[in-house]
């Protein structure tokens, strides 16, 4: 854990005027699965291409497993493999053809590239599918091939770019298990780029919040969502047997509470501190049934979502 | 290397499975077949001429060779247009780009692909002719023949490369197989039609060619006969007139040519007449459509004389391969992997 597996400094790429990854400073550990959070158009694909030397920094430096990422490109290539967003494949080709000839451009030698070929196949569920074309292949299928494509070179870090897009929930459990048990059982490092909160909140232990270039935070999910939550008021749905204005103004009344919506039959108490004492002892004065009483909990999506706009 | 090798093999297994490759391939090997026995109609009708008018000889329509000139561009290009945008738009690129091989060894390896499709394209097409008319003509090629066929032969894979190239260039030079495959037909129209027509535009505009102007009336026919000519020194002004006509005409087309020669569809013409031992190739008003069709095939050319009158056809042909290959591949290295292709 203590090793460090990517190291950015200062990388940068400039597309014209458009700064699309500003001086982006990035570490990610050994053997972690590290989310790289943000919206469409944030410099997460850029970033991914950066590190696997598609794409040339405009100014700065990174390592990915200790080689430079321009200089040693080639170095980087043998130990990191990456499922790009939208990966294609050879469609005219089958699965293992398509598997043999990433493990041929990876100098696999036959016999080794033939077993680590079968076995992958059927790790990801393809065997049965192994001499198809993959044009008959759906969305899912391809997306696992992906996956053996990314594995067959058996490399120590593994970039996956928007992994489960356009998956079904089936396939996406699929993929996000198989990521997850590829790093337990090969202690893989597994640096997954999403635009999906809950999706990463599943898989990942530490995550970068990248907004327009620019890393705005990177920590623990639970340290993160901490921090944005403290300072946040809640938030107390109830549903009651019947209302009435009076009810409602002695509960806007109470010490704490700032607001009460009336929505759909349901009440919304907004309150700065805990006051759910107080408000449900008000209701049970006015005669009236608690059919039903929960906070209202923030999802980190929509707490990370406010965490944008305030920045914006 | 080892990366080049393997880009090659896959790709050259790719061509040679694609349904493209083996309509292509079965067109070709029609039209060869069909200008084979045309070729070997035509030597059985003009006895003096040798087996290798099989290739230049045409009863019918179109021989071999200006087949090629004028279907070769397509079946270069079609091997090329979509070489690297295809892999961009699918997405295959990335994932290829992102495996330990150095950049080059893709276009290398694409490159030496499609060459060596285009390669067995050729030789088995041109044995194929030649298993074709042997039996009909009942004789084979001479040893001077067997080395013209051979030295037609590569010369062919030559013009089909770069043809190929040019489609790679378009290929990596532009985003979409659409806009490729357009520019690839446009540059064809423009070197096998419109740079006849704007060469002959060209000419008639610096140098027109004037009819001999006749004093009308007496002594002049309009079927052109010079022999009921009248007394007096009539005579003497028509001869001046012809020669400046003559004149004319050698201007004209030394314009015109040196124009055309610009198109390498009109440079494999010139070359190929030479090497099939054709006098005069390409000199004359003769576009590429109708270049070799037609004209007696004689053998007045000795190989070597006429290998010396065509190498700069020859290497100009092959500077335009290294060119369009050599800008490819500049290009492909910078190409930059953006989100989304």
């Amino acid at each position: 854990m203590s090793q460090l597996m990517i190291q950015t400094q200062e990388l940068t790429k400039h597309y014209g005027d458009v700064k699309a990854v500003d001086h982006l400073d990035l570490t990610v550990h050994e053997g972690e699965i590290f989310g790289f959070l943000g919206p469409n158009g944030a410099g997460k694909t850029t970033t991914l291409l950066m590190l696997m030397g598609l794409t040339m920094p405009t100014s700065g430096t990174a390592t990915v497993g200790g080689y430079d990422i321009i200089e040693d490109s080639r170095e980087v290539r043998k130990i990191a493999g990456m499922l790009p967003e939208g990966a294609g494949y050879y469609e005219d080709l089958t699965a293992r053809q398509n598997l043999n000839y990433i493990g041929q451009l990876n100098d696999i030698q036959i016999a080794e590239r033939e077993k680590r070929t079968e076995e992958l196949l059927e790790a990801v569920g393809l065997a049965k599918w192994a001499d198809t074309k993959v044009e008959k292949f759906s969305r899912g299928m391809k997306q696992r091939l992906g996956i053996a494509e990314v594995v067959i070179k058996k490399p120590k870090i593994a970039f996956f770019d928007e992994p489960t897009i356009g998956l079904d929930p089936q396939g996406t459990k699929e993929v996000r298990d198989m990521m997850i048990r590829l790093n337990k059982e090969q202690d893989l490092t597994i640096f997954v780029s999403s635009h999906l909160l809950h999706e990463v909140q599943q898989t990942c232990r530490r995550v970068g919040f990248i907004r327009r270039g620019k890393l705005v935070a990177a920590d623990t999910i639970e340290n993160l969502s901490n921090k944005l939550a403290s300072g946040e008021k809640m938030t107390i749905e109830f549903e009651l047997s019947k209302t009435s204005p009076d009810l409602i103004r002695e509960i806007q009344a109470i010490n704490g509470v700032t607001s009460v919506d009336q929505e759909n039959g349901k009440l919304y108490v907004h309150m700065e501190q805990d006051r759910s004492k107080e408000v449900s002892e008000t209701i049970t004065k006015h005669d009236t049934t608690i059919l039903m009483m929960k906070p209202k909990e923030y999802s980190l999506e929509e707490v990370f979502l406010r965490y944008y706009e305030e920045e914006d | 290397m080892a990366g080049t090798m393997t880009v090659c093999q896959k790709e050259l297994a790719d061509h040679i499975g694609s349904k493209r490759y083996i309509v292509l391939f079965a067109l070709i090997i029609v039209l060869s077949t069909l200008s084979a026995y045309q070729g070997a109609e035509y030597i059985r009708n003009n006895p003096q001429a040798g087996f290798i008018a099989i290739f230049s000889g045409a009863q019918f329509g179109f021989s071999f060779a200006s087949l090629m000139v004028f279907f070769g561009p397509i079946i270069g290009l079609a091997l090329g247009f979509d070489t690297i945008n295809k892999e961009r738009t699918s997405g295959s690129l990335s994932v290829l780009l992102s495996q330990p091989i150095y950049r080059d060894s893709v276009i290398n390896g694409k490159f030496l692909a499609g060459t060596a499709a285009l390669s067995l394209l050729t030789v088995s097409t041109t044995g194929i002719m030649c298993g074709v008319a042997i039996p009909v003509l009942g004789f084979g090629p001479a040893l001077e023949d067997v080395s013209r066929i051979a030295l037609f032969t590569l010369l062919t894979v030559l013009y089909l490369a770069f043809w190929m190239a040019l489609g790679l260039l378009y290929s990596t030079a532009t985003k979409k197989t659409t806009t490729s495959i357009l520019m690839s037909v446009s540059t064809w129209l423009v070197f096998s039609i419109v740079i006849t027509i704007v060469a002959s535009l060209v000419a008639n505009t610096i140098a027109p060619v004037q009819m001999p102007r006749m004093p009308t009336g007496e002594g002049f026919t309009p079927g052109g006969g010079f022999n009921q000519t009248t007394p007096g020194g009539f005579n003497r002004t028509q001869i001046e007139g012809t020669q400046e006509y003559r004149e004319q005409i050698v201007r004209y087309s030394t314009i015109q040519t040196n124009i055309q020669r610009i198109s390498p569809a009109y440079l494999y013409n010139e070359a190929s007449s030479s090497i099939l031992g054709i006098i005069g190739g390409g000199f004359g008003f003769i576009g590429q459509q109708g270049g070799l069709q037609g004209r007696t095939p004689f053998r007045a050319l000795e190989l070597t004389q006429g290998l010396m009158g065509t190498w700069p056809q020859i290497t100009a042909i092959a500077v335009y391969l290294v060119v369009c290959f050599a800008a490819s591949y500049m290009l492909f290295l910078r190409l930059e992997i953006r989100p989304g292709g």
